[in-house]
């Protein structure tokens, strides 16, 4: 079997959690003024930072998970959505996103360089 | 899985353009009644305002949070704001009662124009969502372009 570098995984498993990020901000978005909601955020990160400054095995299989933030501040109608906070975090993630992606590019770009017999 | 698990994030936004749209047309029949002393179900115009509820696909999430369960929002239905209505003096007023009072709707312009600017940035910040999703999917799809 080819092994692919550990961190072509570790890239595909950043954009899936990016992806999902997108969603749940979205969600936000959508529900910013639904009365008593309460927005959602994604877990995942901070684990994984923790893993890897901690020098264990990173845990790829680890599901990111989705949770109620009850941090901010709630609004008269029970809704805590920022929007601005919820714009920061979609253009936040997104560049990440693109990170991952560009870097990925990359790395596949080499892995043809290295193929390619000339 | 496939391919309405990949557009659900346009779905999510979609739905939020659609609930926030509808709300500003609620918004602007508000604005337009604001002087109807005679509506459809008698009497004078009362204000209408938009219910929102979060939509979320319990069934598929198994009753714990999930992505994938995630629908955006759901437009719950358009009710009747049943505050007090203000009572003017007018006697010239075909409405007008014995005592020269006439019965208006009870729209606020000042609470429409406050809705109509939260809808408005609210339907922004949606499209917003949608058209990053729709850049992020590009860069995804740039991944592949290479390989031929």
């Amino acid at each position: 079997m080819i092994g692919f570098p550990q961190h072509t995984e570790l890239l595909t498993k950043l954009m899936e959690v990016s992806d999902i990020r997108h969603r749940v901000v979205s969600q936000n978005l959508a529900n910013v003024n639904t009365p008593g909601y309460q927005r959602l955020k994604v877990n995942f990160e901070d684990e994984l930072a923790k893993q890897i400054l901690g020098g264990s095995e990173v845990e790829l299989t680890r599901e990111p998970e989705v949770v109620k933030d009850n941090s901010l501040p709630v609004r008269a109608d029970g809704n805590n959505v920022d929007i601005d906070m919820e714009i920061g975090e979609l253009q936040r993630n997104a560049v990440l996103y693109q990170t991952y992606a560009q870097l990925m590019a990359t790395q596949f770009a080499t892995m043809r360089m290295a193929i390619r017999t000339e | 899985m496939g391919l309405k698990r990949l557009l659900a994030t346009s779905h999510i936004s979609a739905s939020g353009l659609a609930a926030e749209r509808q709300r500003m047309e609620v918004i602007a029949n508000n604005i337009a009644n604001a002087n109807s002393t005679n509506s459809l179900s008698g009497g004078p115009y009362r204000r209408q305002v938009m219910v929102f509820s979060e939509a979320f696909d319990m069934a598929l999430a198994g009753g714990k949070y999930n992505a994938n369960g995630l629908e955006g929002v759901k437009i719950k239905g358009v009710e009747s704001d049943w505050s007090e209505m203000p009572r003017v003096y007018n006697p010239g007023h075909p409405d007008a009662d014995e005592s020269g009072m006439v019965t208006m709707p009870n729209v606020k312009l000042p609470n429409e124009m406050v809705d109509l600017i939260t809808a408005s940035r609210a339907y922004e910040a949606n499209l917003k969502a949608l058209h990053q999703f729709r850049q992020m999917t590009e860069q995804t799809l740039s991944l592949l372009r290479g390989i031929s």
